[in-house]
């Protein structure tokens, strides 16, 4: 009977883990042989093995220096996000018309990521819908806006909100705000109930937005290309230009590498929280269960 | 279950009527070859016509080493018809199938030292790389590359995000070949484009032409046909577009049959009716270039903004191999600060 059962679950875990595997596992395996193979004149892989893509970056002050500001403005950008996501999910978590909000939260996806990245450059333009309004308020020059980090930042900001709006949403949804009255109850302000009762139990939903707008952030490759300017190049642009320009791929693949690696630690680090907590919760549902015995 | 096997026969149909006429999937240039004239193509043939595009031969190539499969026809650069043809990525072509090759001008195929028979490419378009710049901004200057060191135009201008273009242009004000593999003139040529990376809003290959029409961008570094594609007759009086005096690079974009195309006769086809003269002289007529086909010249209504002559002050842009790896390391420098 068990082995059935296990049989059952055997099969019908193996879409999944083909997925993963043709689709996930060899692509990774292919850029962690290609980042130890020589680069081709043209492009390409060639014997011998070296580990020449890694010492060449590691030894360069440059790589470290985009490494660093891909790592700045995911941050920057993931707290913006949490600092306005925050609020956000909290008012639609208590509102009456939380589908209508949530809904609203989802609307821009219908439309393509590329367009909404041009429309920003339409509003933040030297032409654009800011500036002219300016003009008309008789401002004289029209303010850079464009081609800055700022713009990255912002358009960022712009498009994974909403990663990070749904599971804080989800979190305080489920929240139960008695406690928050009991803890009023009990002596605490307003802030300190929200701090120290709130804050604390949703702590699953805001970790979860975090790493969703964290990890696609330290990935952008559109944003910075089309808003950035002359110096907004991050990891991604860089990616792909090794492999395209300089037709360099073992260098692209070892910087490939070093951004799972920072992305795999990431993922860690949260699921390591998510265990602490639920064996927390464990724990707590033990010694109720244990008081009932009694 | 039947209504579902309807549903299976009518895509079915459909999938006939999409595919049973022949296909062709061309790999080519962004706003390069004009939309009505692939159409005017697909009409008169029955074939069904997917064009995609790319910004840059390095992004093309790229996709193509790295195993990209279905492609029939491809539009390199010399340079990269160059590469690609040493690679042995492309497919020899018919010329019994091309009678229209008799058109392009003998001077045009001289250029082309890397497929003097042409075995492998057939010329499209043959042009220049200059700056254009908005007059209602901006009133004097030079027509030269110095252009890009006036700090009064700071934040305004942009340089094509192309190794080789970038340098071309820096090489060619200085003096040197847009071909040069010396360190040292590469070093000076280096140093002269981080100056004018101070004066650029950013490096780019895309929307420079959208933005000198609209006034986002006053000068910018590119290919004029990608400008007047864009620009109504109204706009277009606004704009220059000058070879600057020092000189600049020199391009033939070629149409290339890809290893692994498996549409050869469309692809023979749809080459043979680019060079057709009515059809050149169209293309001349959208992109506002000099046409290499020469029957094509007498039927040009519009006034190219460069003539063919103008060329002789430019420079091909060819594959230098090896050396192309100082050019990289450069490049880096500059891009990235690596």
């Amino acid at each position: 009977m068990k082995s059935k059962r296990d049989l059952a679950g055997f099969l019908l875990s193996m879409p999944g883990v083909l997925w993963l595997t043709v689709f996930f596992l060899i692509p990774y395996l292919i850029i962690i042989l290609y980042s130890f193979l020589t680069s081709g004149i043209y492009g390409g892989v060639e014997l011998p093995f070296t580990f020449e893509a890694y010492t060449r970056m590691l030894g360069n002050v440059g790589y470290w220096q985009i490494l660093w500001k891909t790592v700045w403005i995911s941050m920057i950008s993931t707290v913006i996000c949490l600092g306005i996501g925050l609020p956000t999910a909290y008012f639609i978590a208590t509102s009456k018309k939380s589908n209508v909000f949530l809904t609203l939260v989802i609307v821009p996806f219908w439309t393509n990521f590329l367009v909404r990245i041009f429309g920003w450059m339409v509003i933040l333009g030297r032409n654009g819908v800011i500036n002219s309004f300016l003009q008309l308020l008789g401002l004289a020059e029209p303010l850079a806006l464009m081609y800055t980090p700022g713009a990255v930042i912002l358009v960022i900001v712009y498009m994974y909100l909403p990663y990070m709006i749904l599971p804080l949403y989800s979190a305080i949804e489920k929240f139960d705000f008695r406690l928050v009255e009991a803890a009023m109850d009990l002596g605490a302000t307003r802030t300190e109930a929200i701090l120290k009762v709130l804050l604390p139990s949703i702590k699953g939903g805001i970790i979860a937005g975090i790493i969703l707008v964290f990890i696609p952030a330290l990935g952008s490759y559109a944003i910075p290309d089309l808003v950035g300017g002359t110096n907004g190049a991050m990891l991604g642009n860089l990616i792909a230009r090794q492999l395209t320009v300089a037709r360099n791929w073992p260098s692209s693949s070892a910087i490939s590498m070093i951004f799972l690696l920072i992305s795999t630690l990431g993922l860690l680090f949260y699921m390591r929280i998510n265990k602490v907590q639920s064996k927390r919760r464990l724990t707590i549902r033990e010694s109720y269960m244990r008081e009932e015995e009694i | 279950m039947i209504r579902r096997l309807s549903i299976f026969g009518i895509l079915l149909f459909f999938a006939v009527l999409v595919f049973g006429q022949g296909n062709l999937i061309i790999y080519g240039w962004s706003d390069y070859i004009p939309a009505e004239v692939i159409e005017a193509f697909s009409q008169e043939y029955g074939i069904n016509v997917t064009y995609d595009t790319y910004d840059s031969n390095e992004t093309m190539f790229a996709k193509i080493k790295a195993g990209a499969r279905g492609y029939d026809l491809a539009m390199p650069s010399a340079d990269y018809t160059s590469i690609m043809i040493k690679e042995d990525m492309l497919i020899p072509i018919d010329k019994s199938l091309v009678p229209n090759l008799a058109n392009i001008d003998p001077d045009v195929v001289e250029q082309m030292y890397y497929d003097p028979e042409n075995t492998y490419s057939i010329p499209y378009m043959v042009g220049t790389t200059g700056i254009a710049v908005n007059a209602n901004f901006v009133e004097v200057y030079p027509r030269s590359w110095k252009i890009f060191e006036l700090t009064q135009f700071q934040g305004m201008m942009t340089l094509l995000d192309d190794m080789r273009e970038v340098f071309g242009a820096a090489l060619k004000y200085l003096g040197y070949s847009v071909n040069s593999t010396d360190p040292d003139e590469l070093q000076e040529a280096k140093n002269l484009i981080l100056k004018w990376k101070d004066n650029i809003a950013k490096f780019d290959n895309e929307l420079f032409a959208k933005g000198i029409i609209s006034g986002e961008f006053w000068v910018v570094h590119g290919y004029g046909e990608n400008i007047f594609y864009e620009a109504t007759e109204e706009e277009l009086k606004n704009i220059d577009f000058f070879i600057p005096w020092e000189g600049s690079t020199m391009w033939i974009d070629s149409f290339v049959i890809l290893k692994g195309a498996t549409n050869l006769e469309n692809a023979h086809l749809f080459i043979n009716y680019i060079l057709r003269p009515d059809v050149a002289a169209e293309v001349s007529d959208y992109l506002l270039l000099p046409s290499p086909n020469v029957p094509a010249r007498e039927l040009i209504k519009e006034e190219p903004v460069y003539s063919a002559e103008d060329l002789e002050n430019t420079e091909l842009i060819k594959d230098l191999g090896e050396d192309l790896r100082i050019y990289n390391t450069l490049w880096n420098e500059i891009r990235f600060g690596l």
